[in-house]
């Protein structure tokens, strides 16, 4: 053996062109996915899918926003033109307060269907947000599966993984495995290639859906509810999200196409993953944590909040707390009788009666909520293994559809209930006199209220909430492709 | 140069390399004949480290394919009993990917074309999907994808099993070509013939050892196969 016949391992040529390599990799991936005229079909498909989604998701808020301006208006109508009356009989009379749809609930509906999109607002009395679509409005607000979420969150794993299960399997069966890596290409690099295939062919299928959503935006946008620059920046942030949920499951696919003996084995293994990942355990989890986190009914909760309303007066003036507040008025105004008080001891009480129902109602509704959040939390605890359950609050979170989402608005509502009360009960303490009922009020304080308007908050504050979501999914991806380098790297031909 | 140092592979228990020693210097085509599972593909494989060695070394221009498998390979062709190529993909459209993947270096259509000619492949055959290749054909692409990577070595494992007499022909002096440029080739091949043919040294394997080498020059065809069957004979008896 001649000395030149020998070269050390360091000196030997390895490849220089790494990207040019992983690119080659990936064009090759391409061109035959390209060619797969069963896949054309499947991706015309699902673009088809998208678009029905984006175009019904768009008539949908465009209705409810209709519908919504329309009774909001009305509604105003009805209440600034009201006769001069006792301005705490106008309180009871009532008002709605709408919540506007945020333009990407037409991507996902998250929970609207369910929760309802207005809430009635009236003296003494929280109420609850009602009209719920689901249950108002027909067939198409009911099957309000087909929405650009469920394609994304559902259909779009089976096309991943259909798009990579045979990647390394496949060449090991046609044997071009072998030949592959007789030539010293890095498995790393096919790896890459690979992957970039995918990612890449995904990217191509979801840009039009991207742009026909931010097209979406620009059509239903209404500055006075949410500026558009905050759509687009929930927009970015759910990108982010769900390229973290669909590149997870392409690594996923990836890695069990290189452990996998055989295509089959990866396919099935790979759809056991998806069934598991988009129905079993989302079902599962919902049910372990609403028996071990167990919210009360909606009969408990009235019931509960009726038993703290005892201690609110109301209109009983034998309520021993009304006697007291009577009492502590006239020590503080140092009269004897509520006759002889300067201001009128009925918008007093009034005012009174609704603060000590403010607490009440904040305890149940926020407790209530906590409960939510608590549930919420738990659910998506397993989410960096079963992306799903990261992904599904996720994307309902940033789309405003989330139960957050609607109690920030049912909050918002209810604040402004408070501020009609406050100027009712002032109007009153102002004008009234005490035993005289004759005083009323007229259209310059029904106009004087402001009529109930509704900015949705910013994404930032979205992201405080699901920031753990974010990391969850974050990790997800991280560990998918940790899996499938360290797949690849013990990858043999034989 | 290829090398193997007390190469060594054990399958529970059963060696099916058992300390095999074995120099194949450049300019030089070892043959190796032996019956079915006498370890002809386990070493093989060992120079490639598509399995692991129990112990010992492969080694490929001093190169340990176990410590440093990309190197090694880089060093290498490889041509096994059936070259596998994209079925979808043309001749040359395969040579271009296969010799990209290996030099990271991208080739002109014109010296694609050149490299297939020379392994024999007709222009007309280079532009057809490989789908339709005959075995021949396929073989050919191989021996393309060596001369592409500019490989210090070649292993085979059976490359002629299957092809015609002429075809075994020709691609015999394909091999004879890259001796001549200074290729190590170590050959697996169960045709005596081809052996003679275009061997310098013919080594005859058993059991996971090598039991007798000759040198073709020294051996004429009949002697070669007497050695061969008395040694399948013992194999058998065993
Ligand atoms: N993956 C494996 N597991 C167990 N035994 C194996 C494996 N691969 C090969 N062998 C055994 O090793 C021996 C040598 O096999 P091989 O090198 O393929 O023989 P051949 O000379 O026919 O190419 C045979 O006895 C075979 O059964
Ligand atoms: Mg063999």
């Amino acid at each position: 053996m001649s000395a030149v016949d020998v070269i050390t391992a360091a000196e030997a040529p390895l490849p220089s062109g790494r990207w040019r390599i992983i690119r080659t990799v990936a064009v090759k991936e391409w061109l035959d996915i390209y060619r797969d005229a069963r896949f054309r079909w499947l991706a015309a498909l699902t673009l088809l899918l998208m678009a029905c989604a984006i175009v019904f998701g768009v008539q949908q808020v465009q209705r409810i926003d209709r519908d919504r301006a329309a009774a909001a208006q009305e509604d105003r109508q009805v209440w600034t033109s009201q006769s001069a009356k006792d301005p705490h009989a106008a309180a009871h009379f009532g008002q709605y307060a709408f919540k506007p749809q945020s333009p990407l609930a037409l991507a996902d509906p998250g929970v609207n269907a369910y929760v309802g999109t207005a809430v009635w607002l009236e003296a003494h009395k929280q109420n609850e947000v009602q009209f719920r679509p689901a249950r108002d409005s027909g067939v198409s607000a009911r099957l309000g599966n087909l929405s650009l979420a469920f394609v994304l969150q559902t259909v779009m794993p089976l096309l991943v993984i259909l798009l990579g299960f045979a990647a390394f399997s496949g060449e090991r069966e046609r044997g071009t495995l072998r030949q592959l890596l007789s030539l010293g290409a890095r498995p790393l690099d096919l790896l890459a290639g690979k992957a970039l295939a995918v990612t890449g062919v995904l990217a191509i299928l979801l840009l039009p859906v991207l742009i026909g959503v931010v097209i979406a935006c620009l059509l239903l946008v209404d500055d006075t509810q949410l500026s558009l620059s905050d759509q687009l920046a929930r927009l970015g942030w759910l990108t982010l999200g769900y390229a973290l949920y669909l590149g997870g499951i392409a690594a996923l696919a990836l890695a069990v196409s290189a452990f996998s003996k055989s295509s089959r084995a990866a396919l099935v293994g790979l759809l056991a993953f998806w069934l598991i990942n988009c129905f079993l355990v989302p079902r599962l989890m919902t049910d372990l944590v609403r028996t071990a986190l167990p919210l009360p009914t909606a009969l408990e909760f009235r019931e509960a909040i009726a038993e703290d309303k005892k201690k609110d007066f109301g209109h009983d003036e034998t309520h021993p707390a009304f006697i007291a507040f009577r009492e502590q008025v006239l020590r503080d105004y140092g009269v004897n009788r509520v006759e002889d008080l300067p201001v009128n001891f009925r918008g007093l009480s009034l005012r009174k009666s609704d603060e000590i129902g403010y607490g009440i109602y904040d305890k149940h509704f926020g407790g209530l909520q906590d409960d939510y959040a608590r549930q919420d939390r738990w659910r998506a605890v397993p989410g960096f293994l079963l992306p799903f359950l990261a992904i599904q609050p996720y994307s309902m979170g940033l789309a405003g559809s989330d139960t957050r989402g609607h109690y920030h608005f049912a909050t918002t509502a209810e604040q402004h209930r408070r501020l009609v009360q406050t100027m009712i009960s002032e109007d009153l303490i102002r004008n009234g006199r005490y035993g005289d009922s004759s005083y009323v009020a007229g259209p310059e304080l029904w106009e004087r209220i402001p009529a109930f308007s509704y900015r949705s908050p910013e994404a930032g504050w979205v992201l405080s909430a699901q920031a753990r979501n974010l990391f969850t999914l974050a990790i997800w991806c991280a560990a998918a492709s940790l899996l499938a380098v360290f797949a690849v790297r013990r990858l043999r031909p034989v | 140069m290829l090398e193997a140092r007390a190469l060594t592979k054990i399958y529970q228990g059963a060696p099916a390399l058992d300390k095999l020693d074995l120099q194949v210097p450049g300019g030089e085509v070892f043959c190796l004949l032996g019956p079915n599972g006498a370890g002809k593909t386990t070493t093989v494989n060992l120079f490639l480290n598509f399995i692991t060695p129990t112990s010992g070394q492969a080694l490929v221009c001093g190169v340990d394919a176990a410590a440093a498998p990309l190197a090694a390979r880089h060093l290498l062709a490889y041509i096994p009993e059936t070259v596998m190529l994209y079925g979808n993909l043309t001749g040359v459209e395969n040579l271009e990917y296969f010799s990209t993947l290996s030099t990271g270096r991208r080739r002109g259509r014109q010296e694609l074309m050149a490299l297939l000619r020379e392994a024999g492949l007709q222009e007309e055959a280079a532009n057809r999907r490989v789908a339709g290749y005959s075995k021949g054909m396929r073989q050919k692409v191989g021996i393309a994808i060596a001369l592409a990577k500019d490989a210090k070595a070649l292993l085979l494992d059976e490359p002629t099993s299957g092809l015609d007499p002429l075809a075994a022909n020709e691609f015999a002096r394909l091999i004879e070509d890259l001796r001549r440029r200074n290729m190590a080739v170590l050959m697996v091949t169960h045709d005596l013939f081809l052996a003679k043919q275009c061997g310098t040294r013919v080594g005859i394997m058993q059991r996971g050892r090598l039991a007798a080498v000759f040198n073709t020059d020294d051996t004429d065809h009949l002697g070669l196969e007497r050695a061969y069957l008395d040694i399948s004979r013992q194999a058998v008896a065993a």
